[in-house]
């Protein structure tokens, strides 16, 4: 019997995103659920189990680190890997030390996505 | 002397007394009496000592003789009472043999009394001959005629206005006494009174003011009237002086409240006019070219910072101009003086203390009647304007340039974001393929269906750069028919102040009968004025002489028009012409080249040609030939 999975779940609003990212991470091993906004990814029953979140910074509505602050509030310290389209260096340092494992800038490799949740994982 | 009558009632009796020792021939005496008898003048004759010797029978009628008074002494006749003198004058002209003249009066009757001598032959004058004329009506009407004249006098001279009546000679032939009261000098009228006592023009009433002693300064209407009588050979004039000085007082006092109300209005408006030059910092001038007259206006002189009173020359306002400018306004100069049409330039000042002011000139040329040329202007102190607009475009290019970098990192982040996106989903997508593919058993299903999303994002990132060119190509190409002349001149409104502020000295030359071009106008007149600008930066370096810029347009044969574009600039090498309408080759540090390879690809959309030649002398031309529109009918 197989160890249970970890779950990392997928917060973005680019569909094809969602559709890639979670095959790749159960190829990797990992459990994947996908969503399509901060506020859909709140109100689901996964936020407990969430062992990683990748979290898209630049969404319609609640962007990806007003999630990461309303995560802190809530006291759920799920280590986060922040995926973006924009190369925003500036705001990197800023998202570190808030707490986020890693951010990945889009496209990005598969190895360096292994890393970066194997990363958050630990 | 028995005082009998003889018939008829002669007293000639006595002439055979006068003549005693010689009596008349009977037939002879007896014929001249009778004669003397018919004439109705008396006729007495008196002996040396004055008594009567005889007398005709007109004298018996009219002066009561009978034949009873001969020989008596004269002095006892009634009728001769009025005659004291007669005696001696009788006894004078016995004396002299030259007759002689008395007046009568006998009541209300008058005669002329003539006394002749009386002589018989050669013998010495034995007595008097004495004829009364008659002139009682004569007498009467001097008399009226003088009655007359009395009262045509006493009535002039009760009118209190002068009246003189003038000889044709101007002699003062009467005058009533107000005329000689008011003696003045009629010099002034003397060419009108001539005109109209030759009878070549009727006078006009005409004023004369004139200082009178004790008056003072009067001002009277004077009228002329001739006076003529038909068959009278003299001309004289009647002249009337009508006092109108408290007429033309009050008239006055009118006017004069009129003339300060307009001095008023006048140095009201005279003094808004000062106050907006000086407000707006305007200065007006005159130019009179024949003579290079210069008015200025104060405010000029404040401009130009000389004294009010130093004449205004071409030559002073040339020690103010600013060195690089001087050829610019010889070149000004010189056209105004031809042309006579409007114009407006602007130029710099350098004042002594080595500021610059930049004045803004407009010229409006003016002919009088004789053809001379005047001209009419306005020059504005624009100074804080040019210094801001220089700032101002300063600050635009440099905003300019940071809004273009900055829409171009921003392009850029955004066309990354774009793909970036379909990119991020092909890299995984293939990834997890790969691993699907490589896992035993294969899940092939699984890597179907990622290829199928690769393709898909592939296809999606592909539409982005679809985007982002359809963003940047211009949307449609407008077809219109075109007047090259029209947006042309467009252009250059656009352009003006731009090339005055670099001192180029543009000079149109559009053709009259150009037809229209077929093409998106907006797009030509791009061309235009990147050949303008293009001109205008070649020019810069020009310090030497005028910079010139000639646009001209012409039609050419074979159905095209022609619009060139012809600087005195620095010139390009002939071997680098053609190279200069390559995409980015640029002589210039802010790049020219891509504005000329946008314009050549724009004049080849209209089937068109661009092209640059050398001048003769300094500078280039740059030409663009289109053709013309088939449907614009000129051609």
């Amino acid at each position: 019997m197989m160890p249970r999975r970890s779950l990392v779940s997928v917060v973005d609003d680019d569909e094809s995103v969602r559709e890639s990212l979670p095959d790749l991470l159960r190829q990797f091993g990992f459990a994947a659920e996908a969503f399509s906004s901060a506020e859909e990814f709140l109100a689901s029953d996964v936020v407990g189990e969430t062992r990683c979140l990748l979290l898209d910074i630049a969404m319609p509505g609640m962007s990806g680190p007003d999630l990461q602050q309303e995560l802190t509030r809530r006291r759920q310290a799920i280590p986060i890997v922040f995926i973006t389209a924009y190369g925003e260096a500036s705001v990197l340092p800023r998202l570190l030390a808030r707490g986020a494992a890693q951010c990945l800038v889009k496209p990005f490799s598969e190895a360096a996505l292994l890393d970066a949740v194997s990363a958050a994982l630990k | 002397m028995t005082g009998q009558p003889v018939e008829p009632t002669g007293g000639w009796t006595g002439f055979q007394a006068v003549n005693g020792d010689e009596p008349v021939a009977g037939a002879t005496a007896t014929d001249l009496i009778s004669i003397l008898d018919t004439v109705e003048v008396p006729i007495v004759v008196l002996r040396r000592d004055f008594t009567i010797a005889g007398f005709n029978k007109a004298a018996a009628d009219v002066l009561r003789l009978s034949p009873s008074d001969i020989g008596r002494a004269s002095r006892t006749i009634s009728v001769f009472a009025g005659l004291p003198r007669l005696e001696e004058q009788c006894s004078q002209v016995i004396a002299s043999g030259v007759e002689s003249r008395t007046d009568l009066r006998d009541g209300d009757r008058s005669f002329v009394i003539r006394i002749s001598p009386y002589a018989k032959g050669d013998r010495q004058v034995t007595g008097t001959v004495l004829t009364f004329t008659n002139v009682t009506a004569f007498r009467a009407s001097i008399d009226q005629v003088i009655y007359e004249r009395e009262c045509t006098k006493a009535i002039l001279n009760a009118v209190a206005d002068p009246v003189v009546v003038l000889s044709a000679d101007q002699r003062i032939h009467s005058g009533n006494r107000a005329f000689y009261t008011m003696f003045f000098e009629l010099a002034s009228l003397r060419t009108r009174l001539n005109g109209m006592l030759a009878g070549t023009r009727a006078f006009q009433p005409v004023e004369v003011d004139h200082d009178f002693p004790g008056e003072g300064r009067r001002t009277l209407l004077l009228h002329a009237r001739p006076l003529s009588m038909p068959g009278h050979p003299e001309r004289r004039v009647l002249v009337t002086f009508e006092d109108i000085t408290a007429r033309k007082q009050a008239e006055a006092a009118n006017d004069l409240r009129a003339i300060a109300e307009r001095k008023d209005g006048l140095r009201r408006s005279e003094a808004f006019l000062a106050e907006a030059q000086r407000l707006s910092l305007t200065g007006s001038f005159s130019w009179r070219v024949s003579t290079d007259e210069i008015t200025w206006s104060e405010q000029l002189y404040r401009i130009f910072e000389f004294d009010p009173s130093m004449p205004v020359t071409l030559e002073l306002i040339g020690t103010r101009v600013h060195p690089e400018d001087t050829l610019l306004l010889q070149d000004m100069i010189e056209r105004a003086r031809g042309t006579g049409t409007d114009f407006e330039y602007e130029h710099r000042l350098r004042m002594p203390d080595g500021s610059i002011k930049y004045l803004h000139m407009v010229a409006h040329g003016t002919r009088d009647e004789d053809g001379r040329l005047e001209y009419i202007g306005a020059v504005q102190d624009v100074t804080a304007r040019r210094l801001s607009e220089q700032a101002l475009g300063k600050a635009q290019s440099e905003l300019a340039h940071v809004a273009r970098v900055t829409a171009l990192s921003t392009l850029t982040a955004s066309i990354a974001h774009e793909v970036n996106q379909p990119l991020s989903g092909i890299i995984t997508n293939a990834s997890t393929c790969l691993r699907m593919l490589a896992a035993d058993p294969p899940d092939v299903d699984g890597a179907r269906e990622t290829a199928r999303r690769t393709i898909r994002d592939g296809n999606r990132a592909s539409d982005v750069i679809k985007r982002v060119r359809a963003l940047f190509t211009k949307k449609e190409w407008a077809t219109e028919s075109v007047d090259l002349n029209e947006a042309t001149r467009e252009v250059v409104a656009l352009l003006l102040s731009e090339l005055q502020r670099n001192r180029v000295m543009l000079q149109s030359e559009l053709a009259h009968d150009l037809p229209a071009v077929t093409g998106d106008r907006v797009q030509l007149q791009q061309v235009v004025l990147n050949l303008l600008r293009n001109a205008s930066d070649a020019m810069v370096d020009v310090h030497d002489r005028p910079r010139h810029l000639l646009i001209s347009t012409e039609r050419e044969d074979g159905d095209h028009v022609r619009l060139s574009v012809r600087d005195n600039g620095v010139g390009v090498d002939p071997q680098d012409i053609d190279k200069l309408l390559d995409a980015f080759y640029t002589t210039k540090s802010d790049g020219m080249g891509i504005g000329l390879s946008v314009s050549r690809s724009i004049v080849e959309r209209h089937h068109g040609l661009l092209w640059a030649e050398p001048n003769d002398g300094p500078g280039v031309t740059f030409s663009i030939s289109i053709p013309t529109d088939p449907e614009s009918g000129t051609s």
